[in-house]
């Protein structure tokens, strides 16, 4: 399910100049990010297949496999969220976008950044309070292998935040066009 | 506010927010947060993301980004040419044979990648202008193409599947296999159909060609020799045996389904290293990120999908509109009907991920109040699903087609994949008539179902 086909042309363009230094250093974020999503993925396929093998032919029990491989796939999703979201890789309905006049879709565009980054944000913070609680608490998971929460749960926190930072870019973005147009 | 007044607003605001552009994972994300703020106890709010991260920490789920993964790795390799050459060279002597290569290179494609639109391009760029140059209308061999593809959520592993199996409650073991008959069904009409179509193309060309002496392409045979139909073999092999490999390992009871992907993943790696030399960091990137950029969407739309239901169901929207539809007293077959229309219409617009997520726990309430077998049910809505690929107004296959073949005319695109839509209605017609096409399968491996 390729989705490059959906990034809609109206959001392509250049930083405006006041936004660079953040956009470069959300590039370089998402970059590491990246990497570290990769090795994630790979990883945790390694782990499944560990799994089996130590099962199967090793017969000893399998305790912290699954678990480990939830807490990499659940970082490299969530971390990955703010990248995905800079190509606009996160798929709507744009039917709108070709039916309305260039100028209200431009409207419509920012409307929905500010009120996706709204919903992100307070995602964001919501997972921060998890994470703390969870911090604090010393909560673990309840299997025997029990790891510390706050691994998956500082991992959402993390990528919700960067996502939101990166949703504050293209919304700022919108702004100083808007004023660059005037 | 009653339920049902409730549920209409909740559908209301969903529409609007969706048809805002907003993308779809935020849009159901914050119609839920919303909704929690003014309906539900403020403690809720509190709870939002434990309650996102506790229905995502599922190794079930979280088996998508490695099965995309498994597809990527073949996708992304020279492996779908070299399986579609393959088959083109062994089919030569049947006629209509390129059409059935075609066919069968996509749904042994679609097994192997799982996903629809990979299998369109990785079997399309080699089949279209093959099948082109050999004088097939380009509206046919683009249908052929379009349509083969969608039997990746069909035939496991279907990521669909997997939604539907967690969704539904249902044996995921079981949907796969119940999804192995209808995808044979569905091979076998689209392979029938092509060699209807051969037929009637064929003559036509003859026909020209005794009139006017122009001989078209159509009329061109080539032979090959033995020698080389058995050289085309080593590449395919390795891929059949790793489709076959993973089958063995999670019906064998070797592996978990979860285990199963992260094991398909790491030999799909490993067969594209030593097959096609694809090992080194700079090779393996666009399989990774690709893999990244795809799951990381899915698992955010299922993710927020996860956390609608469960708004909707706390507010009782879910069951108050299940008990309404089965206080209708719907005779079984209209009930049938009438869930497959919504789930076509829905289909216009939204993947199937969010179909699932959204309307299973409506829905299944009353099919199962009619009788109907669930994992039955989950076939037959991945194919009408399946439709939704190909026809328009989405259709993701037609434009990724349109990618791989863009001087095709959007309109003789669209002309050529409706036959193949009419006969994906056969199959849902046949599999209602003949409900063992579909559970005969899973009830011989894994005994009678509940």
């Amino acid at each position: 399910m390729s989705h490059s086909l959906e990034v809609p042309s109206h959001v392509a363009g250049p930083v405006p100049r006041p936004l660079v230094p953040l956009a470069r250093l959300l590039a370089g974020v998402n970059r590491v990010v990246l990497v570290a999503g990769m090795l994630a993925l790979l990883a945790a396929a390694a782990i499944l297949t560990y799994s089996v093998i130590t099962r199967y032919f090793l017969k000893s029990a399998t305790d912290w496999q699954d678990e480990a491989s939830v807490f990499l796939l659940v970082g490299a999703t969530f971390l990955c969220g703010a990248y995905v979201q800079s190509y606009r890789g996160h798929i709507g309905i744009e039917a709108l976008s070709s039916i309305l006049p260039p100028s209200v879709n431009r409207l419509r565009v920012t409307v929905v950044d500010i009120l996706t980054l709204a919903f992100c944000a307070f995602f964001a913070w919501k997972s921060w309070t998890l994470f703390h609680e969870a911090w604090v608490e010393k909560q673990t998971s309840s299997s025997s292998w029990a790891p510390p929460l706050s691994i998956p749960y500082g991992l959402m926190a993390a990528g919700m935040t960067l996502l939101s930072l990166q949703l504050l870019l293209q919304s700022l973005t919108h702004f100083f066009r808007g004023k660059e147009t005037k | 506010m009653t339920p049902l007044a409730l549920g209409l607003l909740f559908g209301a605001v969903t529409l609007i927010v969706m048809f805002s552009g907003m993308p779809i994972a935020f849009a159901l994300g914050g119609v839920a947060v919303t909704f929690m703020y003014f309906f539900m106890p403020a403690s809720s709010l509190d709870t939002v993301t434990q309650n996102v991260y506790e229905e995502m920490a599922s190794i079930t789920l979280l088996s998508i980004p490695l099965f995309i993964l498994k597809g990527a790795a073949i996708g992304k390799s020279r492996a779908g040419q070299d399986l579609y050459s393959a088959l083109h060279v062994w089919m030569s002597k049947v006629p209509g044979g390129l059409g059935i290569a075609n066919v069968f290179a996509c749904a042994l494609f679609a097994a192997m990648a799982g996903s629809s639109p990979a299998t369109c391009s990785a079997i399309g760029s080699a089949g279209i202008p093959e099948m082109r140059k050999r004088g097939y209308s380009s509206g046919f061999a683009a249908g052929i193409i379009a349509a083969g593809g969608t039997l990746g959520i069909l035939l496991p592993p279907s990521i669909v599947m997997i939604l539907y199996a967690v969704a539904a409650e249902q044996s995921l073991g079981r949907l796969f296999l119940a999804g192995i008959g209808p995808g044979l069904l569905l091979v076998a009409l689209f392979a029938l159909y092509a060699v209807f179509r051969y037929r009637k193309e064929h003559r036509a060309a003859l026909a020209a060609y005794e009139k006017s002496g122009t001989a078209s392409a159509y009329l061109d045979t080539t032979e090959y020799t033995l020698k080389q139909k058995v050289e085309m073999l080593p590449r395919v092999v390795p891929f059949v045996v790793l489709l076959i490999g993973v089958m063995v390992a999670l019906y064998g009871g070797f592996a978990t389904p979860s285990e199963t992907a992260g094991l398909g993943a790491i030999l799909a790696l490993v067969l594209v290293a030593t097959v096609y030399s694809v090992w080194r960091p700079k090779d393996l990137a666009p399989i990774l990120s690709s893999t990244l950029k795809e799951s990381t969407m899915l698992m955010f739309i299922i993710g927020m999908s996860l956390l609608f239901s469960y708004v909707m169901s706390y507010l009782r929207i879910s069951q108050s509109a299940a008990e309404w539809i089965v206080a209708l007293h719907l005779s079984k077959w209209f009930l049938l009907s009438v869930v497959l229309l919504l789930v076509i219409v829905l289909g216009f617009f939204l993947p199937p991920v969010s179909i699932i997520l959204m309307t299973v726990p409506i829905l299944l309430p009353p099919l199962k109040a009619a009788g109907f077998d669930l994992v039955w049910f989950g076939v037959l809505m991945t194919i009408v699903m399946e439709m939704g690929l190909i026809h328009p107004p989405v259709g993701l296959n037609i434009f990724v087609i349109k990618n791989v073949a863009p001087d095709i005319p959007l309109k003789d695109l669209i002309w050529g994949v409706m036959p193949f839509v009419g006969l994906m209605f056969l199959a849902v017609f046949l599999i209602c008539v003949f409900p063992g096409i579909a559970t005969w399968f899973p009830d011989q491996i894994m005994g009678p179902g509940k």
